[in-house]
């Protein structure tokens, strides 16, 4: 009696999402495209409109933000009901004259692309929230450039054309570079120019693998869905997967590429932080796992042991680097940076779990990771500075904002009961069973390194006597939506994570096929070209 | 109703109480304890009405999918046996009464809301271990307690030996989990299931799979939850939370799981695995016991005594086994020897312990917040049920014959290490004489005597929600040894499983555990005196004295490491990540652009504004190529 009710509840709603994703698909595909113009639209009117009051420039802001949201968690709903069989649902493809190109523009969502678009319209929200509460000065354009920075969010992860895909990507990343550089911290023009260089040079690699890829494929159009079907020799499969792996593994801060993120992300204002942090810098991990491991898999076995080794780097070495941190911005940065290690290493290990793993664990680590820069931001604005040292018992005045925060830094180093524990779970699992199962030892050692880094910032911030000059009371409840709704999502996901395994592991079974997943070729020597 | 909804009620009742406080009751203390309280009561009953009918004794397991990651499958579920019903009685027995103490003890904290959310976590967390199914699950749950653990034990947040104690319990908690998670790993790839009953299965068909190192890991977990050595420094420190905290958490239930996984489990260990696990269980039993003697907090004294009695409860596990498998007798029956000793000696213990720390609330209550038993006295004439109850609880730890609980459950372990190892027999013998000597220490010195300070002076019995617990606890610290006490469904594991001994040895062991006991009782009181000032063998014997209170250094080790070692390695690597990687490869590689950055200059003004003015022409011809006006315009 008790377990029937809610399971026809659910099974009700069910029936009315398929039905809906039935009735209308061409209105779900349109929405695809809403997602995307809907904030561009938004940043355009702010744009010409000139001088604006201010309720309703923090309106078009507001909509622009929420508006995505919604449009990417319906969309999570349809898909969930309906049965895909790893083809891409929502798709919209227009001819844009550039056929000959073999360009389309060409949109829709699988298994594997789903939870990366939802992550990028909840952490859309939550910055968009903070953003429009923040008193920055120039709020219009803050606003302009953070809504350039959703719309292509929604469109990287909605992207079935590569060069879109590629495209929507530089659009998002080009107003980060000015976020920094006009309302970031202190050195905030250095660090522009920095990660500008950096993060520009990355995708330039990118795009040669990407267009390489294209060429050898002798694919009919350049999209995921048709380059599926071609075939890259195997010699050149090394090539092209090294520029893929260099160029998405800058933007993902592989090891030893690395060192743009931390100071990026401290510097960054909040929102822009959380964005880059939360999503954009998935784009390289997600670009992986749609393309290079799929089309590649030679290419991906001949650089394995290079890679694992890198992984290894971000665990183990940027563990110890978090550890030495006084910054608590710098220590996120840090910990991000970390938690990239686990994402690669589920690669490493080649198999559905592994894969489908590491796709949960982007997932789960975008919104805490999100979560803890929001958080940081208003530790900092509370306590006038982020240094840990002069930092402390804050607890006491804010135990909401303690609260918050503790939660958000135990779902980080991977907490049962949060959306982070199922990723790091998974991926433990396959690296145990990988061709180097030793990894998984030294790889473990990164849950005891997070806890010690995590558990000193929440020690030094929160608890003991209280030190320095606390100005504005407990966390707003302007700041604490935003935070609330990062922190559910992640609690949501973590008592129920079939609601981003089922996608995953359904995207990954149809994409990898069979065979792929088991090729291991474990060459000795690290390849670098072959 | 079936049996699988009566057992999620029991789960997630205190799960709803705690989503309800954190919700509605941060600022309203008496919700919050109403809400936690009832879950606690609702726990009570719904495990009574399991114990007293709807259960029947059989082993009963239900599951369902949790997730699926290819050919990664977890599922969650019940399994309810013998073992885990004990478990659940304790758990739901021992919680509900330190609830009630704890309305009566935290009535004047500051941050009830918080203390009663964390408090109902626990119960759900530690629920979920006993009741689980599968190692993916006990894990979840297993971390989950580390996590109330930490929240409880920082609760004075204003203190920093909270603060290092909640983060060193969870980062010890981690070492062990660490090692823990490799073995359930292993296993699972081993016999591609986590299912304690399958697991149980696949191990008795293909016994050669189980691996000594698979056990070893898997006891990993065990070090750091139930605090064996070299894991045990949390446990002392994390007397720095509440004290129902201490007497719940790091007395009765959650440090005993780690000796309730080893049953749920112990088909997953070899002979040689079994022969070290017993091992860790006498050095840390002996160990302990010897430190007790130079702490002169009470709560202190009684966490070490804690660290000596799980001790106990692992080499009982591991002797206990051992016996079994070389036993003649009915070879079913003597498999569960180990989980015979060490469970029935964690039940006694639950309730004795959780006695102890609880009497220890209610005189810290009393004397304002004064632990240091030398400045206490004479606290028989201003509380005498405490006292009475504090004796009882003495009384049954030191394992006094026929009148004590814990005489019956030590004695058992004894036996199953008299015949199977004469060190390890003379070793756990040695520590119950010591048990019994440290104990009189405390009571004599605290209670008998005269009051020595102003605090103890005006000491006054505590309101009836502390003293009732007490009473109850009191009964069953004294008959917990005896059947009749137990729920009939619960009798089969207590009776049945528990090794005893037969005609000599049952003999020698009466003797034993009277001597041991009596002696050092006498022992205690003749050294110690009633209501000493000083500590005599600090006095008489400064080096023996000052042997236990160094504890062999662990302490002084781990900081050494973490100071010299992990911390100037973390330096060292961040130095090395700024000057080598950041500083020369980046900023070279980064000069080299800013020359070419010098000539593209002149192409732009360096204004922002312009930049997004550019960015927006992009924009706009993006617009226009996406709808195709381009193109139209191109032709």
């Amino acid at each position: 009696m008790t377990t029937q009710m809610p399971i026809a509840f659910l099974g009700g709603i069910g029936e009315f999402l398929q039905s809906a994703g039935a009735a209308s698909p061409v209105l779900n595909a349109y929405l695809v495209i809403f997602a995307i113009a809907i904030p561009l639209t938004m940043a355009i009117a702010l744009t010409v409109s000139g001088k604006l009051p201010d309720p309703a420039v923090k309106f078009c802001g507001l909509a622009g933000f929420i508006i995505p949201g919604l449009i990417s968690i319906w969309l999570a709903a349809i898909y969930a009901a309906g049965n895909h069989d790893g083809a891409y649902a929502f798709q919209v493809v227009r001819d844009l004259g550039l056929e000959r190109f073999g360009i389309r523009l060409h949109l829709g969502l699988n298994g594997i692309a789903l939870p990366f678009y939802v992550l990028a319209g909840i952490v859309g929200m939550a910055a968009g929230l903070y953003a429009i509460q923040s008193g920055v000065e120039r709020l219009r354009l803050y606003l302009i450039l953070l809504l350039v920075m959703q719309g292509g969010l929604m469109g990287v992860f909605s992207s079935v054309d590569v060069l879109f895909f590629y495209f929507f990507h530089e659009f998002a990343l080009i107003p980060t570079f000015i976020l920094i550089a006009l309302w970031g911290r202190s050195g905030r023009k250095a660090v522009a120019l920095e990660v500008t260089i950096y993060l520009t040079f990355g995708a330039m690699i990118t795009l040669a693998g990407l267009i390489a890829l294209y060429v050898f494929s002798g694919a009919e159009h350049f999209n995921m869905a048709a380059l599926r079907i071609g075939l890259v020799e195997a010699p050149v499969q090394g090539t092209i997967f090294g520029l893929l792996l260099i160029g998405f593994g800058v933007l993902v801060s592989l090891f030893p590429f690395h060192t743009w993120a931390p100071r990026a992300y401290s510097t960054a204002p909040a929102p822009a932080a959380m964005l880059h942090a939360g999503v954009l810098k998935k784009f390289g991990l997600y670009g992986l796992i749609q393309l290079a491991y799929p089309l590649l898999p030679q290419g991906a076995a001949d650089w394995a042991p290079l890679l694992m080794w890198l992984a290894l780097g971000n665990l183990i070495l940027i563990g110890f680097v978090t550890m030495a941190q006084r910054d608590l911005k710098v220590m996120l940065g840090n910990a991000s940076v970390m938690h990239m290690g686990y994402a690669f290493l589920g690669l490493y290990a080649f198999s559905t779990v592994g894969i489908g793993a590491a796709i949960m664990m982007l997932f789960a680590h975008g919104l805490s990771v999100a979560l803890l820069f929001l958080l940081a931001d208003v530790v900092e604005k509370r306590g006038g500075t982020a240094d840990m040292k002069d930092l402390g018992g804050m607890g006491q005045k804010a135990p909401v904002l303690m609260g918050l925060f503790t939660a958000a830094m135990l779902a980080s180093i991977g907490l049962p009961g949060f959306a982070n524990f199922w990723g790091e779970l998974g991926i433990f699992v396959s690296l145990f069973n990988s061709d180097t199962p030793w990894v998984l030892y030294v790889a473990l050692c990164g849950i005891i390194i997070s806890a010690v880094y995590g558990l000193r910032a929440v020690a030094s911030v929160f608890f003991g006597e209280t030190k320095g000059e606390f100005q504005g009371g407990d966390i707003k409840t302007s700041e604490k939506v935003p935070a609330l709704l990062l922190l559910i999502a992640l609690f949501v996901i973590g008592i129920w994570p079939r609601l981003v395994a089922d996608p995953a592991n359904e995207g990954v079974e149809h994409t990898f096929p069979a065979q792929t997943l088991t090729v291991t070729l474990p060459s000795t020597e690290i390849s670098m070209t072959k | 109703m079936e049996l699988g909804t009566v057992l999620s009620i029991i789960l997630l009742a205190p799960l709803v109480s705690a989503g309800l406080i954190w919700m509605f009751a941060r600022q309203r203390a008496a919700l919050a304890m109403t809400l936690s309280l009832g879950a606690a009561g609702v726990i009570l009953l719904c495990s009574g009405w399991l114990f007293f009918g709807l259960w029947d004794g059989a082993s009963y397991e239900v599951s369902t999918e949790w997730l699926t990651l290819g050919s990664f499958k977890l599922s969650v579920g019940f399994l309810l046996n013998d073992l885990s019903a004990l478990m659940l009685f304790i758990v739901a027995f021992v919680g509900f009464w330190i609830h009630l103490f704890s309305v009566g003890y935290m009535n004047d904290d500051g941050a009830r809301g918080r203390f009663f959310g964390g408090l109902s976590i626990f119960m759900f967390s530690m629920l979920g271990i006993v009741l689980a199914d599968n190692l993916f699950m006990m894990f979840i749950f297993w971390e989950l307690v580390g996590f109330s653990s930490y929240m409880l034990i920082g609760h004075y947040l204003h203190t920093d030996e909270a603060a290092q104690a909640a983060k060193k319990a969870f980062i010890v908690n981690r070492v062990g989990d660490f090692g823990f998670l490799i073995g359930i790993i292993i296993t699972y790839w081993t016999f591609g299931t986590v299912s304690l009953t399958e697991l149980e299965q696949a191990a008795g068909i293909r016994p050669e799979a189980v691996t000594t190192l698979m056990g070893l890991l898997l006891f990993c977990g065990v070090l750091g939850k139930s605090a064996q050595m070299p894991l045990h420094v949390w446990l002392p420190d994390a007397m720095a939370g509440p004290t129902p905290i201490s007497a719940l958490i790091h007395a009765a239930t959650m440090v005993a799981a780690g000796v309730y996984f080893l049953g749920r489990s112990f088909f997953l260990f070899t002979e040689e695995a079994l022969h070290i696990v017993a091992w860790v269980g006498v050095v840390t039993a002996v160990s302990a016991a010897l430190w007790a003697f130079a702490q002169r907090d009470i709560k202190k004294i009684l966490a070490y005594s804690t660290l000596s009695q799980l001790g106990y409860m692992v080499a009982g596990f591991g002797l206990g086994t051992l016996y079994g498998l070389h036993h003649a007798g009915d070879a079913q029956t003597a498999l569960y020897y180990g989980i015979g000793a060490s469970m029935f000696h964690l039940t006694t213990h639950a309730f004795f312990k959780a006695l102890l720390f609880l009497g220890s609330g209610s005189v810290i209550h009393a004397c304002h917040h004064e632990q240091d038993i030398f400045k206490m006295g004479g606290l028989y004439k201003t509380m005498p049920l405490t006292t009475l109850t504090f004796a009882a609880g003495v009384i049954a730890i030191a394992g006094v014959p026929f009148i004590a609980a814990g005489f019956f459950s030590k004695d058992a372990i004894l036996y199953v290490a008299k015949s199977t190892s004469a060190p390890a027999f003379y070793l756990l013998t040695g520590t119950a004489l010591l048990t019994a000597l440290y104990m009189g220490r405390l009571f004599f010195i605290a209670f008998l005597g005269k009051p020595k300070s102003k605090a103890a002076e005006k000491a006054h019995e505590s309101p009836w929600t502390i003293v009732l617990p007490l009473a109850v606890l009191a009964v069953f610290s004294i008959g917990g040894g005896y059947l009749i006490l137990y729920p009939p469904s619960l009798q089969v594991l207590i009776h049945d499983w528990v090794p005893h001994p037969h005609g000599a040895d049952h003999q020698l062991m009466i003797i034993i555990s009277a001597v041991a006991s009596i002696v050092g009782l006498v022992l205690a009181r003749v050294i110690y005196g009633a209501g000493a000032k000083t500590d005599k063998l600090e006095t008489t014997l400064p080096p023996v004295y000052a042997i236990s209170k160094s504890r062999f250094y662990f302490d002084e080790i781990y900081l050494l490491y973490i100071r010299k070692v992990q911390d100037r390695l973390a330096d060292i690597i961040g130095f090395l990540d700024t000057l080598v990687i950041s500083g020369v490869l980046v900023r070279g590689t980064a000069g080299a652009a800013g020359l070419l950055g010098i000539v593209a200059r002149r192409l732009h003004t360096g204004s922002v504004s312009t930049y997004v003015w550019w960015f927006f022409v992009g924009l706009v011809l993006f617009g226009a190529y996406a709808g195709g006006f381009l193109e139209g315009i191109l032709k």
